[in-house]
């Protein structure tokens, strides 16, 4: 058996497909491609795939990251890429399949690259530079155990922001995995609290997801 | 660009999935290669929609025409029509995201009345004029309906250009090829409609006129611009040959029925009374069981699907049926496929079937057993016993069954209180019989759920004629059930009966409706179906506003010689056979089921020849 690390892109209008429906959709693209994929063996066997890290409706992605087991040795990586790829459907892609190296518990962060746009570009540049001027920046986050006060500030490491025609563009690495995941929309929020000027928010992905040492996760 | 004004707002509702199409096994075309353009419409939400098999069928049979190009278009929900309304968003098409106002043909599947006024919703979100008067008279937007609503299509008559009765596999075809033909010649749309209604099968309803006594029944139908005086149903002869769909759009979010449906017969040999189905798809037609095979592994393996179901009015009337499903379990439980059956009768249910069934899958037994007691079974003609019932019950209950569904109609012709306490009685006898069994299963209770429809008279079925009890008498009938259930191992549910009142009046109905429709939409109606947005209220002013009386249609006896609004269509049975069957059913007596003798209803006639040869149908 091998245990395959997959890596994804979910664009266009696979944006739309929801984490629950991606479920649906993986398990039907499985068995359209006919691979020997491995099935649990309990009372009530099923396909054994699962995801790293879950999408928000919306966005889109270059580097999700599925790991799934195949029963046949010999099989090559590139054919259950190509495999899964003829039965992919539109704006979802198998970039890479290959051994699964690292434990789902090393994923540390992962960048985000967004735009927003506005009438008043400059004006909203300025806001944004004020909020990332700010030594912390409070925001209310929902978890599990209630409503949380948590600062967002310190996790967040911008790795570009640019004024644009329309707006501003950015990109930023957050927090991810198994312990704490946070959302480029917290920053949007925040930014709001510092700015009158309206904007949008559009244009999510997800453009790497990172260990310790910005190791790219693999 | 239509795809970016959707998108930008696509986050704002519910299941955005649903509006933006780029499902796996959706068509898409280039359009300057595309000669007609067919807009199926299904007038209710994706979710339901996208379940229905007919819709499935004609839109891959349509594509595979190179240059004929069938796209899928549903109701928006509340929360996108109010988004789409605001922002001048045209209802438009799920694979090129075109508005369908640009379509050459706008069809609408007619599955159920209530989604009569989603109807004029839809055309209205679309931009197209809701009255076939007042389209253009250029050959575009030719506005068409079918499925088996449209039996009687006289209340939706002013809001179509033509209607296609009996199935559409052939005569979709045609009508587009007329309609390609002609467009090339530069016909106007009159000139269109004209040609059109010489096609069989195809209703142009504004070639009737309708003239009216003063008792308000039809005076007479006169048919105008050379069209048929009698327009009859289309169907299928070859039906093991018929074209099959190799592949599904397979959805991303979860719909009504999210699996593989492999249809194994069509038509039914019962005869039910009652039910329209078993009237207007005869004859009796099955597939062989190498059909259903080859269709559902190819069907299976193209979608991905990991769950198949056997569509049909009876499944187990299927002439193999025995060796259909070894066959088909054989493959399934190779390729771990779920495998469902519904439609199974309680009297040809045997225990080696419901052993193979057990293979399968547990879940609940469902029976429609329909009347509480023998003699309003036999005015039915639902051929089912008590100690048919009683006996499917005790192997199911043998072989580890706890719950057991039984359907049943209230407000039958004939109906007495006594078959109302029957249906408890029987209830009760169902849950003694449980604790009778040594062998039952342990540590649970039994569970009989009772579902009470109300019943709803039909067009060409032999009850067209019957009155449907009033509210309060329903009413009154939904208390006397309750007041005779004594054990919560019995539960009972029902319909509103608000809703069948306006399901009859729709289905049996005339040109007068359209109007009332048209008023009850104005007032906001849509989605009638849905329990949360129906609004009997706005209906019954809509009705008052158009001075038609609803108990006209809805409690008034239609007699025998009265000219009904769809006497003028042939769906093959014929009106002396529905009358006949109407009389045998008030003196309580059966009629077999057609493969143990013929009754004559018309359908041999049509078909050249018996129905059944040797037990086999011939078709």
């Amino acid at each position: 058996m091998i245990r395959v690390r997959a890596v994804f892109e979910k664009k266009g209008r696979a944006k739309y497909i929801s984490h629950l429906d991606l479920n649906r959709c993986m398990l039907r693209t499985f068995r359209r491609s006919r691979l020997p994929i491995w099935y649990t063996e309990g009372f009530n066997p099923h396909p054994y795939y699962s995801f790293a890290l879950a999408l928000s409706l919306g966005f889109e992605s270059n580097c999700e990251i599925m790991d799934f087991n195949i029963t046949d040795d010999n099989m090559s990586m590139e054919e259950i890429r190509d495999r899964l790829n003829a039965v992919m459907p539109e704006g979802m892609r198998i970039v890479s399949a290959a051994p699964q190296r690292l434990k789902i518990t090393a994923i540390t962060s992962a960048r985000y690259s967004f735009s927003l746009v506005t009438e008043d570009a400059a004006g909203l540049f300025e806001a944004v530079k004020t909020t990332l001027a700010q030594p912390e920046l409070l925001i209310e986050k929902k978890t599990k155990k209630g409503i949380k006060t948590v600062d967002i500030r310190p996790d967040m490491k911008v790795i570009s922001c640019e004024a644009t025609d329309t707006g501003v563009d950015m990109v930023m690495d957050l927090p991810a995995g198994t312990q704490t995941n946070y959302n480029p929309t917290l920053f949007v929020e925040v930014l709001k609290k510092f700015t009158q000027i309206p904007f949008t928010a559009e244009k999510f992905c997800r453009t790497g997801i990172f260990c310790e040492n910005n190791e790219i996760f693999s | 660009m239509l795809k970016d004004k959707i998108e930008k707002h696509l986050l704002e509702i519910q299941k955005p999935s649903r509006y933006i199409g780029g499902e796996v096994g959706s068509v898409i075309k280039d359009k300057s290669k595309v000669d007609v353009r067919f807009a199926f419409c299904f007038p209710d939400t994706y979710d339901i929609g996208m379940s229905h098999l007919g819709m499935k069928i004609l839109y891959s049979l349509t594509n595979e025409r190179e240059n004929y190009w069938c796209e899928r278009c549903f109701a928006p929900g509340l929360d996108f029509e109010a988004i789409m309304r605001e922002n001048d968003i045209p209802l438009y098409a799920l694979e090129s995201l075109d508005p369908i106002r640009d379509f050459d043909f706008i069809g609408f599947t007619m599955q159920y009345e209530l989604s009569y006024s989603t109807v004029l919703n839809m055309l209205d979100l679309a931009g197209i004029p809701i009255f076939a008067k007042d389209r253009t008279n250029e050959l575009t937007q030719i506005v068409v309906a079918g499925g088996p609503c449209v039996c009687n299509p006289e209340p939706l008559a002013d809001f179509f250009d033509l209607f296609i009765l009996g199935e559409g596999e052939e005569v979709n075809l045609e009508l587009m090829d007329l309609y390609w033909e002609m467009k090339q010649q530069g016909a106007d749309r009159i000139s269109f409609l004209r040609r059109a209604a010489q096609i069989g099968g195809v209703y142009v309803p504004q070639f009737y006129e309708f003239s009216y006594k003063e008792d308000g029944t039809i005076a007479k139908v006169t048919p105008k611009e050379g069209a048929p005086a009698v327009v009859k149903k289309r169907i299928i002869k070859n039906f093991d040959q018929v074209y099959y769909p190799e592949n599904f759009v397979v959805p991303f979010t979860e719909i009504v029925h999210d699996r593989v449906s492999v249809e194994v017969l069509r038509g039914c040999i019962r005869g039910c009374r009652f039910c329209q189905a078993g009237f207007i798809y005869r004859p009796f037609r099955e597939k062989s069981t190498d059909t259903i095979c080859r269709e559902t592994r190819c069907l299976c393996e193209n979608t991905g699907y990991d769950e198949v179901s056997l569509a049909s009015l009876s499944t187990s009337d299927h002439f193999d049926i025995d060796n259909m499903l070894t066959k088909l379990i054989e493959y399934t439980e190779g390729e771990r496929i779920n495998l469902s059956l519904p439609s199974l009768r309680v009297d040809n249910f045997s225990e080696a079937l419901l052993e193979k069934i057990k293979r399968v899958r547990k879940s609940g037994l469902t029976f429609a057993a329909e009347g509480g007691t023998q003699r309003l079974r036999d005015v039915i003609n639902k051929n089912v016993s008590e100690e048919e019932i009683m006996s499917t019950c005790r192997i199911a209950f043998e072989g580890g069954y706890s719950a057991v569904k039984l359907y049943f109609m209230m407000g039958l012709p004939t109906e007495t209180d006594e078959d109302i306490v029957g249906i408890a009685e029987l209830a009760q006898r169902i849950v003694d019989l449980f604790y009778s069994i040594e062998n039952r299963p342990k540590g649970r209770g039994v569970q009989v759920s009772v579902s009470c429809a109300t019943f709803v008279p039909k067009p060409f079925t032999p009850f067209q004629f019957e009155p449907q009890d009033t509210r309060e008498e329903i009413e009154r009938k939904q208390k006397l059930l309750l007041d005779s259930v004594k054990t919560k191992k019995i539960k009972v549910s029902y319909h509103d009966p608000n809703v069948s009142q306006l399901e009859v009046i729709l289905a049996k109905g005339d040109r007068r409706l359209c109007q009332v429709i048209y008023a009850a939409w104005k007032k906001g109606c849509k989605f009638d179906s849905w329990s949360e947005h129906y609004h009997f209220d706005k209906w019954l002013e809509a009705f008052a506003e158009c001075g038609v009386d609803p108990a006209f249609y809805a409690n008034r006896r239609f007699g025998y010689d009265e000219i009904l609004p769809w006497d003028h269509l042939d769906y093959f049975v014929t009106k002396d056979f529905l009358i006949r069957e109407n009389k045998t059913a008030h003196q309580s007596v059966t009629t077999p089921n057609c493969r143990l003798k013929c009754s004559a209803c018309g359908v041999s006639k049509e078909m050249g020849g018996a129905c059944f040869d040797k037990g086999k149908s011939c078709f």
